[in-house]
């Protein structure tokens, strides 16, 4: 599938896309593309397993970020779909936004095994509700980190006082 | 009856102290968990609320010691296109000589630590030896070994000079002539063989499945390399081939050997990559835009999003930027390190092995092995602490039982 393939195939799930692009090299001269869809909750579990079934290769899962935007929170699951061949590989990242009231997204981990930490990041650092996910133990903040504390947001539940995060810190 | 014996989790030189808790019994490992959160440094946090884009390119250097590179070549692109910074031609060509002096001298430090878990310490000082040579020119072109502060956003801080040239193409004759004699001392020799041949199996399903990054996946037979598949910096010029096993042994195992054999063919695909860009090197200015002030008014003024991605050392490097009008900071930063990937392989890995095949294994992913400094043996309520030394230890034993 190249660029175009995969645009025709999801355009269909997609609420937008958008191409972003870059040029590189010095004497041969390429454009490093990705390709960017906003996608609703309900159907990321669809439009990842189409990514899968439709792939020559399991897709690559590279990491998911996401960002505090004031009423909602963002989350962008980046994939990488027909690496092997030169300049064949599309990037695709699918951007989900939650409303904070309702802030949940479905695992990914039945279908794609390796987004395991990257949710449970989501889960300690946003503190987004992964549904569906068993194993809910922090990845990276420890065990004693306070509840209700989530290093990534921007509001009211973001951490101040750093240092003072802990018990038994003195001054 | 099984025990649980954790491995970790904490060191200095680990940039994630990590604990695995091996289940095991008797010899045999049956489970594995991993423990990421020892030591949070918060640094994407830093990035997004304390620091200035150009302070968090010197923090983002400061993620690993040994790929030191890597993270500032990530956020740099992410900014850049982003911010739609152009990068002068000289400057593409030397970051791409940059990108594999390390690769070279991070290969070189793993193949000697792996030849240290298998208790081969003559071959580990070899190996260090030799890698004095490139850690050399690294201080010849940057004035530092470790981190080099090299990378800005529009360009590089420092140029290759004229007088450094002779010395760089000195250092690439010396590794290539070495090559065969490494290649011979890693591959094939009984012992080594032995103890990594048919160990750690990665099969390419688990590999793909497990979103493995880089000489990992590579070994398992997947041909995934970013130099490749989506060329950066002036990596388009050099047409890079992703390297599996079966170039050079016939086949692919997935196992702890074809780790091996990936690393040492990239170093000599390193040595002709630089060889070319050397020969190749235009002319002209290294940065865009000196005045950082005026680069960092231009991020402030900028609402985008992008990605970097950079084949480093240990696999594929990822981080996403979001730049938001108005902000002095990132407003998001995500950073993915090849190892975050990596160390999901190893529970594949390490089942059905025993517990003295764990240092070679754990290592061959190429993480920071400090991880195995301490480990405690929990018997029925009496702890006994086994030491780095003793797992070592443990390994050296078996390496000579298989002598035998």
């Amino acid at each position: 599938m190249n660029l175009e393939e995969v645009i025709e195939l999801l355009k269909g799930m997609a609420k937008k896309y958008r191409i972003q692009s870059k040029m590189a090299g010095v004497k041969k001269k390429v454009e490093r593309k990705s390709l960017w869809i906003d996608v609703d909750r309900d159907k990321l579990l669809e439009i990842v397993q189409l990514v899968v079934d439709n792939s020559t290769e399991f897709p690559h899962f590279c990491v998911a970020s996401t960002s505090d935007m004031g009423e909602t929170v963002e989350v962008i699951y980046h994939f990488t779909i027909n690496y092997g061949k030169p300049l064949e590989e599309v990037q695709i990242n699918f951007k989900v936004n939650l409303p904070k009231k309702d802030l949940w997204i479905p695992t990914l981990t039945k279908i794609v095994p390796g987004t395991i930490f990257s949710e449970r990041e989501l889960h300690e650092m946003m503190g987004i509700e992964i549904k569906g996910l068993q194993d809910t133990r922090h990845l990276f903040l420890t065990t004693d980190f306070p509840k209700g504390v989530y290093p990534w947001r921007r509001d009211e539940t973001g951490p101040k006082n750093l240092n003072k995060l802990y018990e038994g810190w003195k001054q | 009856m099984k025990y649980t014996v954790p491995i970790g989790p904490i060191h200095p030189a680990l940039k994630e102290p990590i604990l695995l808790s091996c289940s095991v019994e008797g010899e045999k490992i049956v489970d594995v968990d991993v423990t990421a959160s020892q030591n949070h440094r918060g640094i994407e946090w830093i990035g997004m609320n304390r620091n200035n884009p150009i302070q968090t390119l010197y923090v983002s250097e400061r993620i690993c010691g040994i790929c030191n590179l890597c993270h500032p070549a990530c956020l740099a692109m992410a900014v850049e296109e982003a911010a739609d910074i152009e990068v002068p031609e000289r400057a593409e060509y030397i970051r791409v000589i940059q990108g594999e002096l390390e690769r070279i001298h991070s290969h070189l430090l793993w193949a000697g630590v792996a030849a240290h878990e298998l208790g081969f310490d003559t071959l580990l000082h070899y190996t260090w030896m030799i890698r004095e040579k490139v850690m050399d020119i690294l201080e010849t072109v940057n004035g530092n070994r470790v981190t080099k502060a090299i990378m800005t956003y529009g360009g590089v801080r420092r140029d290759i000079t004229k007088e450094s040239i002779p010395k760089i193409q000195e250092m690439l004759t010396y590794y290539d002539q070495l090559f065969n004699k490494l290649a011979k001392l890693f591959l094939e020799d009984k012992t080594i063989k032995m103890r990594t041949r048919d160990i750690g199996i990665l099969t390419k399903k688990d590999a793909l499945q497990l979103a493995a990054a880089g000489p990992t996946t590579r070994a398992s037979g997947v041909k995934k390399d970013v130099r490749q598949d989506t060329p950066y910096f002036a990596y388009p010029d050099f047409r890079v081939k992703a390297l599996t096993p079966d170039i050079h042994t016939g086949k692919t195992v997935g196992d702890t050997y074809d780790r091996i054999v990936v690393r040492l063919l990239e170093v000599k695909q390193s040595v002709d990559i630089i060889k070319q860009a050397l020969e190749n090197l235009p002319a002209g200015e290294i940065i865009s835009e000196p005045k950082i002030p005026k680069i960092l008014n231009k991020i402030k003024k900028t609402s985008g999003e992008a990605i970097g991605r950079h084949e480093a050392p240990r696999g594929e490097d990822i981080h996403y930027v979001k730049l938001k009008e108005g902000d002095e900071h990132l407003y998001s930063w995500k950073v993915r390190a090849p190892t975050y990937s990596n160390i999901m392989s190893w529970k594949p890995m390490l089942l059905n092995h025993q517990i003295a095949d764990i240092p070679i294994v754990a290592a061959s992913i190429d993480p920071c092995i400090s991880c195995t400094n301490r480990v405690i043996i929990v018997e029925e309520g009496s702890e006994k602490i086994l030491t780095h030394n003793d797992l070592h230890h443990l390994s050296r034993k078996k390496t000579k039982e298989v002598r035998k």
